[in-house]
């Protein structure tokens, strides 16, 4: 059986975010195609219950793309994307669950080199950490 | 208001480990103001544990909701069948709804899933401080509207203890000194006066100390007359 | 409601057809639920093509539409329109996937997968689109064309020019009662109070002398200005250093020392600077030019920590230094100082050289503005944030540059951080065209995707009313909280933090995220 690819959600803003994502393809970037992009107006917009269900859902990760913290477009969403995803993080690791899991990435619209960055990392944490499940299943 | 913070899961996991359906109860009052049991953790929650359960290959049926005020009997009521069908109600609620609900379902196992903390004001966003230690006979109206029972490590009646320094103080050098407040507010009130009375050791009876506390508004209980049903039994 | 949708692929603009099956991706889309018709086009942007689309639309009944072209961005909304207005669809009905972006050009290489993947992202996109509610956007007339200004300095005044140029109704507040040169109503001796309302229907409170009225606007352009009294630092008192905008009166009037002047970042060299941008440099490297042209004699140097000037000044630095003023960095561990035996000499350590130098001078001045300390009123009243350093704050650079976080307020020159005269020039321009912009229209828009609140579900904890920053929630009368739909921009960071879920967000429900969310993970790729 072939190798299981991992399945990895980004929940990304429609400003910053997805400009970012933009660019990246447009400077003919190319990245893993595990990522799962879920438009949402912006990262504040994000509820930790979104986290949660995506990877109830079988994500294997979750991270979350918003503006810069300084310069987001509705001023203050990334920053409370990013509380968000720590709460989160601190809820997995208290069931002990890999918080890695779950990630809060800033660019801006113009960092085109950022997002195969962040898809590479999530991947990379995806295929290393494995789906969430009993760890003696997975030999 | 009560303000409660969340127990840390694992310990949560461990209070609902043996017993298959849990049915995860929150409260829209208090702690969902001070964000530790409203709808929106209780989704939380039940996703945290099915993701734990998930990991280790165990099984647990959950449910989930929110009511207006766990501490009253009515609303409880409301969701009788869910209670009755679930192995463990997980109380999301200040202890009062934990309590009511372990009253009112004798049979039940109830855990807590919040440690009610304190009788607190938000300070901030996402920042409570205690106020009040519902000491049943309340004094601020001489201490500048600062209750030295409460703000105070030692609820010191007569100014502060020798570990008052530079107005913070010395159980935790991060809280202020009750009485160096007091002091400040009397001052700029120009009431410095009323610290110069000296006040009698405080009569613990209306608190805690004269027992588990009942009020009673006869004007308002209703008579027997009125009863109806289950209620209506002595 | 019908439920139907029309999935529009384009052939030629997404690049689809190099990477993906365009054929197998319709078969996919055909046999999801709810698509009542989906169709492959050469140009979803020529009007042929249009009218056949719309004509497929009608035939099948179809409520709404799902468009697959090049990228969201690059479809005109004009061509939304032309749908929306011929096939009589509801505009929030209507969404794009960015097959391209997301992954034609990004998965290339790997064709398999990403067929695999756009069918997946068709199916996660289709799902989203049967969930979509149509909304209906509201609107309201502007009461009024006024364009307040707070400020009748250079960036005041200019703004007013520019709007007033453009048919608006300017109205200045200038705190003192200097003599201002400027179209429309000056008012001297007047300052914010308050302010109520949104953009298009500002209500302000003012206070002219001892009166207070209000005075109704669309637009408000913050043109406050720094502070222009007198700094205190040790240079002050040693050397006697003035503000710059003294130095560039005196040259205006021709009075340039001979025996030197020194031009230093700040008046307190040792204190914590927050960064280069606190400094009007262009205007003191323009002085400094200026001086060596008019009065050869004269020794100009620039003391600095850090150093930089915006855009085209740039090029000032060759011209300054072919023209013999001395750049001189120092370190504000070894600020510059008077020399303690002769008061007419200023010591510095140049930190890239190591030497020690003294220089004597004629006259010293600093190139910091301090921030207006009425800032803090202002930001008070139109609930704009401040910096740091006591400046107002724009928001996101995607707004604009002169944008504040708050729609309908702009700020322009050193109300943000210290601005050269030029610079405030070219701001309050700026700002008096996009006020003039803004309200030239007439009307405001406001509604549709958009947070409502369900007051059996409100808590009335506050937490909405203390996160967003447009300041929409609020507390009804009910004691629930409730939407002011002017100001809410559709952001939803209230809806992700209402403890009680009371909130929802129009079109992006936490049910319609987690549903599309789930759609996509079950997809194979």
């Amino acid at each position: 059986m072939a190798e299981r690819e991992p399945k990895v959600v980004g929940y990304c803003c429609e400003k910053h975010g997805i400009e970012c994502v933009n660019l990246a393809a447009r400077s003919g970037k190319q990245y893993d195609a595990s990522i799962r992009l879920v438009r949402v107006p912006c990262t504040g917009r994000v509820d930790g219950m979104h986290i949660l269900r995506a990877l109830e859902d079988g994500a294997d990760a979750v991270f979350v793309l918003g503006c810069l913290e300084k310069n987001c477009y509705y001023d203050t969403g990334s920053i409370e994307g990013r509380k968000r995803v720590d709460y989160v993080k601190s809820m997995l690791s208290q069931v002990g669950i890999e918080p890695e899991r779950v990630e809060m990435f800033n660019a801006s619209s113009s960092m085109a080199w950022k997002f195969p960055e962040i898809v590479s990392t999530m991947t990379d944490v995806a295929k290393r950490l494995g789906p969430i499940e009993p760890r003696g299943d997975r030999q | 208001m009560i303000v409660a913070e969340r127990k840390p899961l694992g310990e949560i996991v461990e209070m609902i480990a043996q017993l298959h359906k849990v049915t995860v109860i929150g409260c829209r009052s208090c702690v969902a103001i001070c964000l530790a049991g409203g709808e929106k953790e209780v989704k939380m929650l039940i996703s945290a544990l099915k993701l734990k359960n998930r990991k280790e290959g165990r099984k647990q049926e959950f449910d989930g909701f929110v009511l207006e005020r766990q501490c009253e009997k009515e609303w409880v009521k409301e969701v009788d069948d869910k209670i009755l069908a679930s192995d463990v109600i997980l109380s999301m609620s200040c202890s009062l709804g934990a309590q009511t609900i372990a009253d009112m379902y004798p049979e039940k196992v109830v855990v807590p899933g919040l440690n009610t903390a304190m009788f607190g004001v938000p300070e901030e966003q996402g920042m409570w401080s205690e106020k009040c230690l519902g000491c049943g006979d309340c004094i601020i109206h001489t201490t500048g509207g600062i209750c030295p029972i409460a703000r105070c490590a030692k609820s010191m009646l007569n100014g502060p203890c020798g570990g008052s320094s530079d107005g913070h103080c010395e159980v935790n050098l991060d809280i202020e000194c009750a009485w160096y407040a007091i002091h400040e507010r009397l001052k700029l009130q120009g009431r410095l006066d009323l610290l110069e009375a000296v006040r009698p050791p405080k009569d613990w009876t209306p608190s805690h100390s004269g027992g588990r506390r009942i009020i009673v508004r006869e004007d308002a209980k209703l008579t027997q007359h009125q009863k109806r049903g289950k209620e209506a039994v002595i | 409601m019908k439920r139907r949708i029309q999935v529009v692929i384009c052939r030629v603009c997404s690049g689809a057809a190099n990477v993906l099956d365009v054929e197998k991706l319709l078969r996919v889309a055909n046999e999801a639920p709810y698509v009542g018709s989906a169709i492959a086009v050469n140009y979803a942007c020529n009007a042929k093509t249009i009218a056949q689309i719309v004509e497929e639309a009608k035939s099948r009944e179809v409520d709404r539409m799902l468009i697959i072209p090049c990228s969201k961005s690059d479809v005109s909304p004009a061509l939304f329109q032309a749908y929306k207005k011929k096939a009589k669809i509801n505009e929030f009905l209507m969404e794009t996937v960015d097959l391209v972006g997301e992954i034609v050009l990004p998965h290339r290489d790997n064709p398999a997968r990403a067929q695999a993947k756009a069918e997946s992202k068709l199916l996660a996109a289709i799902t989203r689109m049967a969930m979509l509610e149509p909304l209906q956007k509201s609107s309201e007339k502007m009461r009024t064309k006024n364009v307040v200004i707070i400020g009748a300095g250079v960036a005041g005044v200019e703004a007013a020019r520019q709007a007033t140029q453009a048919g608006m109704h300017t109205i200045l507040i200038e705190k003192s009662d200097k003599e201002v040169k400027a179209p429309g109503v000056v008012m001297p001796k007047t300052r914010l109070v308050s302010a109520k309302g949104h953009a298009g229907n500002f209500i302000l409170t003012i206070e002219a002398g001892e009166k207070r009225e209000t005075l109704e606007c669309a637009a408000v352009v913050i043109a406050s200005g720094g502070d222009w009294s007198d700094a205190k630092g040790p240079l002050v008192q040693a050397c006697g250093a003035k503000p710059l905008y003294r130095l560039v009166q005196e040259i205006g009037e021709g009075i340039i020392s001979r025996e030197g002047v020194v031009i230093v970042d700040t008046p307190d060299p040792k204190a914590d600077i927050t960064s280069a941008q606190d400094f009007a440099w262009e205007d003191a490297i323009q002085s400094a030019i200026e001086i060596r042209k008019k009065s050869p004699e004269t020794e100009v140097y620039l003391l600095f920590q850090e150093m930089r000037a915006l855009g085209l000044d740039e090029l000032s630095y060759r011209d300054a230094a072919d023209l013999g003023v001395r750049f001189v960095r120092y370190d504000k561990k070894r600020p510059p100082h008077a020399d303690p035996k002769d008061k007419s000499k200023i010591v510095v350590i140049d930190s890239v050289q190591g030497q020690t130098l003294s220089i004597p001078y004629g006259g010293v001045y600093y190139a910091s503005i301090a921030p207006n300390p009425d800032n803090v009123s202002i930001s008070e009243a139109l609930r704009i944030p401040m910096t740091e350093s006591g400046g107002l704050r724009r928001g996101s650079m995607q707004k604009g540059p002169i944008a504040t976080p708050r729609p309908g307020v702009l700020v322009c020159g050193s109300a943000q951080f210290p601005r050269s005269e030029n610079i405030s020039r070219l701001e309050g321009r700026a700002a008096g065209a996009l006020a003039a912009q803004l309200v030239s229209t007439g009307i405001v828009e406001f509604g549709g995707s958009v947070a409502e609140v369900t007051p059996d579900k409100c808590s009335a904890c506050l937490t909405c009313v203390r996160t967003c920053p447009f300041e929409a929630p609020f507390i009804g009368n009910a004691g629930k909280a409730e939407i002011q739909l002017q100001l809410c921009q559709g952001c939803g960071m209230c809806v992700g933090i209402c403890p009680s879920k009371a909130i929802e967000l129009h079109n992006y429900t936490d049910d319609q995220l987690s549903t599309e969310t789930a759609s996509y993970i079950g997809g194979d790729f």
